[in-house]
């Protein structure tokens, strides 16, 4: 019985997938410690055609077979981007696992999938007869479930760069190295002509998908930056109710009053 | 220095390096067996019947029933069975274990073997326990005198928790029985300890009993007892299955949820002050040693031992309890009962000097002993304490007292820092005359024609480096080439008992004896010649016995001392903590390989810095460990230290070989006092009496201060 392929074209993994349920193993790094998996895997890191990081104006595109590693080590790679990378588990871990594993695995903990929230990244889906680029908030379904069909494969991710300029990361975990976030959090907001332009903020780690709520966010969104200091507390507010974290070995409690303690901060910096 | 600190390369480097070092779960043979248990899922309970399912042919199961000799696994006590009889006492208790070649076979068997059981209640808070296993009682002076004329006195509660010892390679034995000789080799710390416990539950003589340590991936104290669980138990289904190999290894989940770890504590301390001095401590150690006793009493002893801390008291009263819950046996970590009461003390220390204005270090620099004071037990100091020179050096290092001044004024509006230090000591080798009356320890040296030397001694490298060690001592006793002396893992069958890998005693006590023995060697030096020595344990001289039965005299031959600087920035977002630098100096006597020593110190201080706050162990409502992987269970990396510096202080030990003192276990004890008395001030609370300490409670300790600074 094969319960494994490693194609070495794109065409021919979508093929592949096309004709039976496989998992597809980019860094494999969460799928080899799960002893539970009984279905056959298709190999990636083969495919050339995956491997590419392409900056454009407006865009910069990540392939499903690109590394952090190689993320890390990119010139044009968003400084978000970058800082949120380089707090990812470990250099070893670091040197094989993926930014697409990270979104296709669907954990709410995923740092690279928090910031793709963030900047609204779009999620590019290949099958041998289709092609499809969906929002990253319409990409998960669930804790561990997403759109994706099975005979589709991530094939790359497509990160908007325009407002990436005004970002704060946060990661809160148990340690320094190796954690799982407890909580994670991007702020972006962008002030034009002393009005806010943009903002989005996104907590990882607190919901069974990243908290990303648009809908609040436009509060502030197209006010004068007095308008917003006046509608701020109204607008945490808004996510002090949006927010359910889950229970976890760190209590829901604290999880929701970290990402309100972050919150606030980056709002009151930002707006003064 | 010394100039036999200088360091070498390990005994054991190539073939780790190398991956040629061969664990116990290396060992490969087509016939090997491998093992499961059928463990209770009750905390508490009655056995009413084992129903095993049908078992193919080559599976069988392994029972009490099986057990030839006395259904016993000997530790300190005899109380602990090989498989429990007819009543369960804790989640993972062992009644059964299936045994057949196919893992995923045995796994699946052992599952489904159903036992029925009547469930009985359970006690799971030693608040709840109603049997006392151990009570020791000592003191002397006058406490009630001194209480009574106190101007103040002072009472506190400090709690610790697990600590799990983290092993790289989790617990692991294999036994074969062939030809009336029971063989048994796997990943431990005292092969004769394992002898005794195999010859007992298999009542086989002591002369067909076989037992090898491997190569062993860490220990911390977690292999010195239960590998004598696992061997009794092996060796009870080895005997059923003649010229088999039958081997097992635990996977993560197994090591964390039912091996011993830390005994957690609950302590309350009185102090009588009287003119800005601690006159009187009144103080009551309660541990939760779980269902068994194993290694409780030892770790009891030394804990209450060291409850008065660094700190020359004229009146102390001192209560120590062993309490039965039904949750897993705790036992023997790095530091055996120490790191508890240190903690207690340390905290203690600091709140009196709080509250009278002073600064805690001044405070417990005044009530620091000396050379010549009375120990807790009215033994003596023989030696120099050399406390105040370490102290010095830690404040040059860390910048403690500008630090200390600067971060009690206000802060920045994130980031909070503070700074902590904590003095301590650790008792050298066994407790009492353990060494004298119970070890009785002998090595050898054996020395072959073309001038090798070969070290006959049951102590196990256990990560430690003490083939290194053992070997650097002979050799420059000899006066011959390092590379000229050996010593392989031991092996009882070619070995004598020398005594356990535990107590920081293996380097001190035993290293001294093959000293002596080289020493021997030296003067008969025949070349040409093979040639052997042996050499038998003396308890020095100078020692003022020890009884157990009034807790009086020296209870240990000299100390090893650390002082410990640490400070933390806390995140007042957050609640997260960055451990900004940890300062220490030691003073563990001659360092025999100052490298190997470094490592020791450096890798003890990360210990105590993941048990103060980050390593966090909750059980659930049957008392079983929820956090058992590490995922769960977060254990400090290099990465968690900005600055991890340690400097070494040396205080020969004239009965230790080259001044060598015991090193293993210090650097651990006194590191989380120093973490929550830095906590306390950056986060402006006051009073924090438990690890570990999390980020969730220090976030509402750095609420509590902003509500009161806006106030």
């Amino acid at each position: 019985m094969v319960d494994r392929y490693a194609p070495t074209s794109l065409a021919a993994a979508l093929d592949l997938m096309a004709h039976e349920e496989l998992v597809p193993y980019a860094g494999g790094t969460d799928l080899m410690v799960d002893e539970a998996l009984g279905r056959p895997f298709v190999f990636l890191h083969g495919i050339e055609e995956l491997k590419g990081i392409t900056d454009n104006e407006d865009s910069f595109i990540v392939g499903a077979g690109v590394t952090y590693r190689e993320l890390l080590a990119h010139p044009a790679t968003p400084e978000l981007l970058k800082e949120a990378v380089a707090q990812i588990a470990a250099p070893a871990i670091r040197n094989t696992a993926t930014l697409a594993g990270n979104i296709a695995n669907a954990s709410p903990k995923g740092d690279g999938a928090l910031v793709c929230f963030a900047a609204d990244a779009e999620i590019v889906l290949r099958s041998a007869e289709t092609a499809r680029r969906v929002p990253i908030a319409s990409f998960y379904e669930g804790r561990g479930k997403t759109v994706r069909r099975p005979d589709e494969l991530v094939t790359a991710v497509i990160i908007p760069k325009k407002h990436l300029a005004g970002y704060r990361f946060e990661k809160v975990g148990a340690r320094k190295a190796l954690a799982i976030s407890r909580v994670s959090f991007v702020g972006l907001m962008t002030i034009e002509e002393s009005v806010v332009a943009h903002l989005a903020l996104a907590f990882g780690a607190v919901e069974d998908v990243v908290a990303r709520r648009p809908a609040i966010d436009a509060m502030l969104i197209g006010k004068t930056i007095e308008a917003a200091r006046g509608a701020a507390e109204e607008y945490l507010a808004a996510w002090d109710e949006a927010i359910q974290p889950i229970r976890g070995r760190v209590s829901a409690e604290y999880r929701k009053q970290v990402c309100l303690n972050l919150a606030r901060d980056f709002i009151t910096c930002r707006l003064g | 220095m010394h100039p036999i600190s200088q360091p070498v390369v390990k005994k054991d480097h190539t073939e780790k390096m190398a991956g040629s070092a061969e664990y116990v779960g290396d060992f490969y043979s087509t016939d090997m067996l491998h093992a499961r248990f059928v463990r209770s899922p009750h905390p508490h309970a009655r056995i009413l019947e084992i129903c095993y399912p049908e078992l193919p042919e080559g599976y069988c199961s392994v029972d009490h029933r099986d057990v030839l000799g006395e259904n016993i696994v000997h530790v300190v006590e005899d109380d602990s069975p090989v498989f429990e009889v007819d009543e369960v006492f804790y989640v993972g208790d062992p009644v059964a274990m299936i045994i057949g070649p196919d893992p995923q076979r045995v796994k699946a068997l052992a599952a489904a073997t159903e036992v029925r059981y009547e469930v009985l209640s359970a006690i799971l808070d030693i608040d709840d326990s109603d049997t006392v296993f151990f009570d020791y009682h000592y003191g002397r002076g006058d406490c009630e005198d001194a209480f009574s004329e106190a101007d103040k006195v002072y009472e506190e509660q400090f709690s610790t928790g697990y600590q799990e010892q983290a092993y790289l390679e989790t617990q692991g034995m294999s036994a074969r029985y062939e030809d009336g000789l029971l063989t048994v080799h796997g990943s431990l710390q005292c092969p004769y300890y394992v002898h005794g416990a195999i010859a007992k539950a298999t009542g086989l003589p002591k002369g067909s009993v076989r037992v090898i340590q491997d190569y062993t991936g860490g220990g911390f104290g977690g292999k010195e007892a239960y590998p004598s669980f696992l061997a009794a138990q092996l060796g009870v289904a080895a005997m059923k299955v003649p010229g088999k190999d039958v081997r097992v290894v635990y996977d993560r989940r197994e090591d964390m949820e039912f091996t011993s770890k830390r005994h957690p504590s609950r302590c309350t301390y009185r102090a009588a002050v009287k003119d800005g001095r601690v006159t009187a401590l009144e103080i009551d150690v309660r541990f939760n040693s779980g269902a068994f006793t194993t290694l409780s009493p030892v770790v009891l002893q030394r804990g209450i031992i060291a409850a008065p801390g660094v700190y020359h008291v004229p009146s102390l009263k001192v209560r120590g309890r062993g309490l039965r819950t039904h949750t897993v046996p705790t036992g023997a970590y790095r530091g055996f009962g120490a790191p508890q009461t240190f903690f207690a003390i340390e905290r203690l220390m600091d709140h009196i000097a709080a509250d009278l204005g002073q600064d805690p270090l001044d405070f417990k620099l005044a009530h620091a002993a000396k050379k010549g004071d009375p120990t807790s037990t009215s033994g003596i100091y023989h030696y120099e304490v050399p406390l105040p020179e370490m102290v010095d050096k830690v404040c040059e290092m860390s910048d403690y007292r500008a630090k200390r001044a600067a971060y009690a004024k206000e802060q920045g509006r994130r980031y909070r820092n503070g700074i902590g230090i904590a003095l301590w000591f650790h008792g050298c080798g066994f407790t009492g005359s353990g060494e004298r009356d119970f070890i009785k320890a002998v090595v050898g040296l054996h020395k072959h024609a073309d001038g090798t030397v070969e070290v006959l001694a049951c102590n196990s490298d256990i990560g430690q480096g003490i083939k290194t060690t053992f070997s650097k001592v002979v050799a420059a006793e000899l006066g011959i080439p390092y590379d000229q002396v050996s010593y392989g893992n031991p092996d009882t069958s070619r070995v004598p008992d020398s005594g356990p890998t535990v107590a920081s005693r293996s380097l001190m006590t035993v290293g001294e004896l093959l000293r002596r023995a080289a020493a021997r060697l030296r003067e008969e030096w025949v070349d040409g010649q093979e040639q052997s020595v042996e050499e038998h344990y003396h308890e020095p001289d100078f020692m003022l016995p020890f009884s157990l039965e009034d807790f009086s005299g020296d209870a240990y031959p000299t100390y090893a001392w650390g002082v410990s600087a640490i400070e933390l920035r806390y995140d007042s977002l957050t609640g997260a903590n960055d451990i900004v630098g940890c300062w220490s100096s030691f003073d563990v006597g001659t360092p025999i390989d100052l490298a190997i020593v470094t490592g020791q110190m450096e890798g003890g201080v990360l210990q105590g810095l993941g048990y103060s706050s980050m390593e966090q162990m909750a059980t659930d409502a049957n008392g079983r460990i929820r956090n058992n992987s590490y995922s769960d269970y977060i254990i400090p990396t290099s990465a968690d230290v900005g600055e991890l510096a340690v400097s070494m202080h040396v205080v020969e030990f004239p009965f230790g070989p080259y001044g060598a003192k015991g090193a293993g276990e210090l650097p651990l004890v006194g590191i989380a006092p120093a973490f929550v008395e830095a906590a306390e001030q950056a986060l402006g609370a006051r009073g924090i009496n438990h690890i570990p300490l999390k980020a969730e409670e220090a976030l509402e300790y750095l609420g509590a201060a902003q509500k009161e600074a806006h106030r």
